[in-house]
Formats: C-alpha cells, structure tokens, sequence
C-alpha cells in the first residue's frame, strides 16, 4: 500500500510538472507574434479604384473575402493569442499569393478576367469563404441573394474588361 | 526538474528555429515574386560556382542548355492537347502531368524569333496560361477544377495560335453548355469532337467554329 501511494505521488509529481511546462511554453510562444497584415490605407490597384464598385458589393466582398485577400485583416481578438495567430497567419499568406484584392489592378487585364472567373467559381461552388473561416465569422455567411449579387456584378465587370480590351485593341 | 529544464529548452529551441525557417521561406518567396532575374541571381550566389557560368552565358554566344531546353510553339501546343485529350478521357491524372508539362514549355520557351506584336502577345499570355497550367498541375484529383482553368487557359491558347501561328491545322470547338451555359471553347487537332469540359457524359457535344492554319 505504501508503495502504491509513493508510486502515485511520483506519478502526480510528473504531471504537475509536465502542465508546468506546458504552461511556460504557452507563456514564451506569445511572444512570438507574427507581423501583421495591416497597410491602413488602400493602395491605387485596389478593387475599390480599379472597377466600378457600389457600396454594397464592396461591403460584402470585404466581409467575406478581405481578411485572407487583402492588405488588411480586420483581426479578431483571439489572433493574439498563439498558436491561433499563427494559424490565421498562414491562412493570410496563401490566400494573398493566390488573390489579392488590394493590387488587382496591377495585374494584365488578362489576368484580372482570370482572377475574377476564379472568384466567380469559388462562390458558385461554396468553397469559399473557408468553412473554418465562416464558422467564427457571421458577416463571411453569404445567403443566396448576397452570393447572386456578387457573381452578377463580377459578370458586370468582366464584360466592361473585355469591352476596353476590344476597343484598345480596334485602336 | 532537470529533465523539464531540458524539455523547455528543447521545445524553445524547436519553436524558434521553425518561426525561422517559416520566415526565411517567406523572404524566399518574395524575392521569387518581386523578379526572375533576382531568384536566379540569389541562386547562384548561394551557389558560388554557378557565377562563372552565367556571366559566361550572356557574354558568349549560343548557350549549350538552350539548344535543349528551349521549348517551341509546337511543344506548348502539343502538352495543351495532350492536356485536352487527357481531360477529355476524365483522365485527371494524366491531366496533371500535361498541364505540369505546360507550365515547362511556357518557361523554357524563346521569345527571340518572335515578331514585336507577336512577342507582345506572348508575353501576356505567359504569366496567365502558365499559371493556369501551374493550377492544373497542382490539382490531380480534382478534375472540375482543372476544367475550370483548362477553360480560362483555352481563351489564352486561341489568341497565341491567331498570333503566333502553331504550326499545325487546329480546330476550335465550342461547347455551349459549360460555365452554367455562358459557354466555352477549346482547341483540338481533329475535326471530331471531344469534349474535355464533359468527358464521357458528353463526349460528342459541341461544335467546330473556326479553322485555324
């Protein structure tokens, strides 16, 4: 019995210890805080200045897509808090090199059709805005109309794309 | 307690050196994206030898890797038709290795027997087709999504075949229903046809528009 009973404080002292050391690495990793996707001001290729873009749309863009495909995160608070930071983090880096609507006016207008067919597709088929991400963000929710909203104005603009290529091109 | 001392030692240690790994790949990354020249020139720096050989490159005349390295306007059409014929067999696979193929006959074309107009057409069309290409490589499995770019890089192939010429007889067919019936087209090397956009469920749907010499 007396065994046992050490055998067991042994044991308890172990994972004291272990939680222990578990806590001071959760303390130290907040330290570690990646830079953050904020550039305040919205640059000249911006969605906003290189298309016609009303309000509403640009809202919704903004609520559903921005925070991964922009130059600036709206970050929520848990963002500071490590590991989730680095999580979002990773999320902002590979959706920025696939889609950035901050610079897209500095790609060919080729490209831009082609990004915008791409975005056109992703809220066609529900793939994005991430499920994770919508999980923990309402606003990125699109209902049915939201979602028809968006493609016709992206229909909108490719057309109006197309039409300066081929007028650029007549001259 | 000595033992949880070393514990969070080595955990720190851990987390610090991957935090830096992660950032050392980003800068990589960037320096990627910001110009080719740039990567390549980082490269052979780190590579200390390869200097030599890159000023010896643009100095002397023809390189000996360009004679085989350099890929034609027949090479990028035939690795976009195999591509086609790929997705028209519902092959995605195969699909994926011809659009990887793409990719490499776009970046190992030669640019310098092009005409200026003609050069400029191909330069346009090189970042987007590639990375159309890039994408349909990159998603063996996901065939739908390789029909949604092969779909993006087919408008890319029409205008560099009008302006470049591909040195064969293509056809470019169009299928109405595809992109929720807005339609698409592709380019093909028989008259019959063979929807990639369907495969098999509609082998035989769509049209010839256009012959192109």
């Amino acid at each position: 019995m007396v065994r046992s009973k050490k055998k067991l404080s042994k044991l308890m002292n172990r994972v004291r210890q272990l939680l222990f050391a578990l806590l001071v690495v959760f303390i130290v990793i907040q330290f570690m805080q990646p830079a953050r996707n904020e550039s305040g001001q919205a640059v000249q290729p911006d969605i906003s200045n290189t298309y016609n873009i009303p309000d509403t749309i640009y809202a919704l863009f903004k609520n559903a897509c921005f925070d991964c495909h922009s130059n600036n995160t709206n970050y929520p608070w848990y963002s500071k808090i490590q590991p989730m930071g680095w999580f979002i983090e990773r999320d902002i880096e590979n959706g920025k090199a696939k889609l950035n609507f901050s610079e897209l006016g500095s790609l060919s207008t080729r490209r831009q059709m082609s990004k915008l067919q791409e975005v056109e597709n992703r809220i066609n088929d529900g793939t994005m805005p991430l499920p994770s991400y919508k999980l923990m963000h309402h606003n990125a929710r699109l209902t049915k109309e939201e979602r028809k909203l968006l493609v016709g104005w992206i229909e909108e603009t490719k057309d109006s794309i197309m039409l300066k290529r081929t007028i650029k091109q007549i001259q | 307690m000595k033992r949880f001392v070393v514990l969070l030692a080595v955990t720190v240690i851990c987390l610090y050196t991957s935090n830096e790994v992660s950032l050392a790949q980003h800068k990589h990354h960037e320096t990627k994206s910001t110009s080719k020249n740039d990567s390549s020139r980082a490269q052979s720096d780190k590579k200390g030898s390869a200097i030599d050989k890159t000023s010896a490159d643009s100095t002397s005349a023809p390189r000996v890797t360009d004679a085989k390295a350099a890929a034609s306007i027949k090479d990028i059409v035939g690795r976009y038709l195999d591509l086609k014929n790929a997705l028209a067999n519902d092959k995605t696979k195969e699909a994926a290795i011809a659009g990887t193929a793409l990719e490499g006959a776009f970046k190992q074309f030669d640019k310098k027997d092009l005409t200026a107009s003609q050069k400029k057409v191909y330069e346009d069309v090189e970042d987007d087709a590639g990375e159309h290409a890039e994408h349909i490589g990159a998603n063996a499995g996901n065939i739908e999504h390789q029909r949604e770019h092969f779909d993006m890089l087919s408008k890319d192939m029409y205008d560099l075949v009008t302006a470049l010429g591909s040195g064969q007889l293509l056809y470019k067919d169009y299928c109405p229903m595809y992109n929720n019936k807005k339609g698409a087209i592709w380019l093909s090397e028989k008259k019959e046809i063979t929807n990639p956009y369907y495969g098999k469920k509609m082998l035989t749907c769509g049209s010839v528009k256009e012959e192109i010499k």
